[in-house]
């Protein structure tokens, strides 16, 4: 058994507390682990992704087709993901697009979302939209969009759920703990409504 | 105990086990970490040694580690692969003297260059050093090698070297925690023999060379069938009489390759070389024995695969060596992913294990991504100085690329970014002054300015600097001082104290330092009063000798986490008439700008990351930014 996850998005969306939690949990399972990231300086805006591989791995980057699951908090993001995509894998796409500074005054340069819908579809990508933005402005906390998604995972997945709270626990500043325990069941609930 | 460390991680874990008692070096990616998290650990986590600091630069903080080793305590160095290039001068006599305690070199490379800088093999300067080299393949191994350097370095009285590069340092594993040494503290240890440790007669010169040498086959004896408490062997062969072909392995390919065995189910006789200096020649020779075919993988220079060429051709028996000498094949630069190392067993092995994704894909993905440059912060002073230099220079009636500016490592190296695009040159800590002086002497007339940040000027800006003034060199030197080593990590340096209080240091003031090497001219500005900073600039660049400004505010990233605060500012929706001229000439991330399709007409936003650095402000025609007073 082996589990592939490529995150990717722009700095200040949580890529990388979204990834280090999976990896974590991967350790809690007794598992072999790879946990990479790629933060480049710390600013908002950047290009962050990270990748996770738990099970029999040995690489600490993840070969072309193979990743299982593939997180895409901001779309533009995602098309450095495609050649990672395993055929018949599952993508999660998250409808959201952060334009950089020089694009702001020029939103039509940035890439189509056909095209890009259409590039994940001929990688043979299971494509699943998610607006969690909108979750997040339910529940009023705006920054929980990578939790939202940890729920997904979870439960397409079938993780261990009490595994996974427990490390928000101990992972997530106390005060915001309950909003994210909260954002943690909708995006579970979500996912269980996609089914 | 299985924790989740990164390579630097599971490597500080190491130095803690070793009981290392004095740590110094110099920031640099990728090998900062490992200072950082002793830092944080200090004191917790039961780790007392007797001293951790950030030095001034590595050739300084090699100096301290060896001295402390000498004195009988075991010391540790860390350093980038560039910074390794600033202590070598130190280290090559160290390594001819040897040392008592143990001492242990850490040097970070970075195939791939993901931090920018050249992307140097520093295993040649093992070889160079006559001094022991181990090479990191695994997190795990950072833990185990680490106290293994310490042991061997004990072992024979010389220096090791240990190596890690990107990919195992930053990547982080399921690592196993070892045992702590149980390790007294140190007796001091006096020994005066100036045979050994000076440099003053030939006759003691060949000596420790001889001695130097001798260390190096020790280092082999004790490696070469060396167990470490996790089960890793140093050098490890796994041989099958029936397999004509081989692998020779050694570093951070080892994950990709095994990857490769187990995805593909490969059948290969393989050999790791963990220490790459001295190779283990005997051991190789008994694989080259075995096999009619090797592949060497290693990233960067053929540093193993020369040597195994020179085994075999003393060999009578011929065998197919390939690697980076054979024409377009494995590529001398760039790190290994999978895809290189699969091509390579592809090609090696002449079959092909699984195709490859339509490039088209891959092609159209590039031609429509989203490029995101990397620019100053939210509140940066940089953005003030280098916004008010560019203003300077136009008031001058100078054209942009007629005037040359030097920029330096650091964050201060962005200005060379939009919107800016300031800087010119970026080569080694300090360099930018040295190099302004050669483009005045080539008989530049124009002005020539040198712009430098805090940690970098007191690395190695300031013998630059003094040579210019006794030379009597007209240029500009903008220094740049945050208070902080910040692109590296936010670590501290001789001038931190500014901003940050601490009473077991004591501050070094960037100006007096000006002061007492004869800088005539000094000033200094605050990068966030555009006005003072671009007239005092004009100043400086007209002054006919070497004049400094000191721009001073502290990192704004760093004062955020401090709690300082500024007035924020906002933009009044009446007056912006959405020009994006602000936007153009700062460039602040805490900008969003709104096309007029959003609210039938276009307009600026700053949002709450605003630091309130007013910087925006001052080429808003409209005067529509203002500073939120009150928090109204
Ligand atoms: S004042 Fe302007 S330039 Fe300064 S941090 Fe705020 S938005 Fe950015
Ligand atoms: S410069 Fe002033 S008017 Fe122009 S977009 Fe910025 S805030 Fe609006």
């Amino acid at each position: 058994m082996e589990n592939n996850f490529y995150i990717t998005g722009v700095g200040g969306q949580g890529v990388v507390r979204l990834g280090q939690i999976l990896a974590l949990y991967g350790l809690e399972k007794g598992k072999k682990v790879r946990f990479y990231k790629q933060v480049g300086m710390a600013q908002r805006g950047g290009p962050v992704h990270c990748e996770v591989r738990i099970g029999e791995v040995f690489g600490s980057r993840i070969p072309p087709l193979s990743a299982d699951i593939v997180v895409v908090m901001e779309l533009a993001e995602g098309l450095k993901a495609l050649e990672f995509v395993k055929p018949g894998g599952m993508v999660i796409l998250n409808r959201k697009k952060i334009y950089p500074l020089d694009l702001m005054a020029y939103p039509d340069q940035y890439p189509p979302e056909e095209e890009i819908i259409q590039l994940f579809k001929e990688v043979g990508a299971k494509i699943f939209w998610i607006e969690a933005d909108r979750i997040t402005q339910e529940i009023n906390l705006p920054l929980a969009e990578n939790i939202i998604i940890l729920g997904v995972i979870a439960n397409f997945l079938s993780l261990d759920k009490s595994i996974l709270l427990n490390l928000l626990e101990k992972n997530v500043l106390g005060s915001f703990l309950t909003k994210n325990l909260e954002a943690f069941e909708r995006g579970f609930q979500w996912a269980e409504e996609m089914k | 105990m299985k924790r989740l460390l990164t390579g630097n991680e599971a490597i500080a874990e190491g130095v803690i086990e070793s009981g290392v008692e004095v740590i110094t070096g110099y920031p640099g990616t990728p090998s900062s970490e490992v200072i950082l998290n002793l830092k944080s650990m200090q004191n917790k986590a039961d780790f007392r040694p007797q001293h951790i600091e950030w030095s001034i630069n590595e050739k300084v903080a090699l100096e301290i580690a060896a001295g402390a080793a000498w004195a009988g305590k075991r010391a540790l160095v860390t350093m980038k692969m560039s910074g390794l290039n600033v202590a070598a001068d130190s280290l090559v006599s160290i390594a001819y003297s040897g040392c008592r305690g143990g001492l242990v070199i850490f040097v970070a490379d970075d195939p791939g260059a993901h931090a920018g800088m050249a992307e140097q093999d520093s295993r040649h300067y093992a070889r160079l050093m006559i001094i022991p080299m181990l090479d990191l393949a695994s997190q795990q191994e950072g833990l185990d090698y680490m106290k293994l350097a310490f042991e061997l370095s004990e072992k024979i009285g010389g220096p090791i070297f240990l190596r890690s590069t990107t990919d195992i340092s930053h990547v982080a594993s399921d690592v196993e925690i070892g045992n702590r040494l149980n390790l007294e503290k140190r007796e001091i240890f006096l020994e005066k023999d100036i045979t050994r440790y000076t440099k003053a007669a030939s006759s003691w010169c060949i000596a420790q060379h001889k001695d130097a040498i001798n260390r190096l086959k020790q280092a082999l004896d004790y490696t070469d069938n060396y167990l470490s408490e996790h089960g890793i062997r140093v050098n490890e062969m796994s041989l099958d009489e029936k397999i004509k072909e081989g692998v020779i392995y050694s570093g951070a390919v080892e994950g990709n390759f095994k990857e490769a065995i187990k995805r593909y189910n490969l059948k290969l006789s393989w050999l790791k070389i963990g220490l790459i200096h001295p190779l283990p020649e005997e051991r190789i020779k008994r694989f080259l024995e075995k096999v009619e075919r090797v592949l060497i993988l290693e990233e960067l220079d053929p540093f193993i695969e020369t040597e195994v060429r020179r085994i075999a051709s003393q060999m009578n028996k011929s065998v197919d060596i390939w690697g980076k000498f054979n024409k377009d094949f494995l590529p001398w630069v760039g790190g290994y992913s999978f895809r290189e190392i699969k091509k390579g067993l592809e090609t090696f092995l002449g079959k092909v294990f699984e195709s490859e994704q339509d490039s088209r894909i891959r092609l159209k993905a590039k031609e429509i991504e989203v490029k995101r440059t990397t620019s100053f912060c939210v509140g940066c002073p940089h953005r003030g100085a280098y916004f008010a230099l560019n203003k300077a220079i136009k008031k001058l009636k100078y054209k942009k690329d007629e005037i040359i500016i030097t920029g330096d490592i650091g964050c201060t190296i962005l200005g060379m970014n939009k919107p800016f695009e300031s800087c010119w040159t970026e080569i080694a800590m300090g360099a930018s002054i040295g190099l302004a002086q050669g483009f005045k002497w080539a008989g530049i007339e124009k002005p020539v300015i040198a712009t430098i940040g805090d940690s970098t000027f007191f690395h190695a800006g300031i013998p630059p600097l003094i040579n210019a003034i006794y030379q009597k060199v007209p240029l500009t030197v903008i220094i740049l001082d945050n208070g902080w080593t910040a692109m590296t990590g936010f670590e501290e340096n001789p001038g931190t104290l500014a901003f940050d209080n601490k009473e077991d240091t004591k501050r070094v003031d960037i100006r007096e330092i000006c002061q007492g090497c004869g800088v005539e001219d000094l000033k200094v500005i605050d990068p966030y009063k555009p006005e003072e900073a671009i007239n005092t600039i004009i100043k400086a660049i007209k002054y006919p000798g070497v004049s400094v400004v000191l721009s001073r505010q502290e990192c704004a990233l760093q004062a955020k986490r401090r709690k300082v605060n500024f007035a924020k500012y906002r933009v009044d929706i009446k007056k912006c008439t959405g020009c994006r001229v602000c936007l153009n000439s700062v460039g602040c991330p805490a900008m969003v700008f709104h096309p007029a399709e959003e609210k039938g007409r276009p307009y600026m936003e700053i949002t709450m990351d605003c630091f309130g650095c007013g910087i925006c402000k001052f080429d808003c025609p409209t005067g529509a930014i203002e500073e939120i007073k009150d928090g109204k």
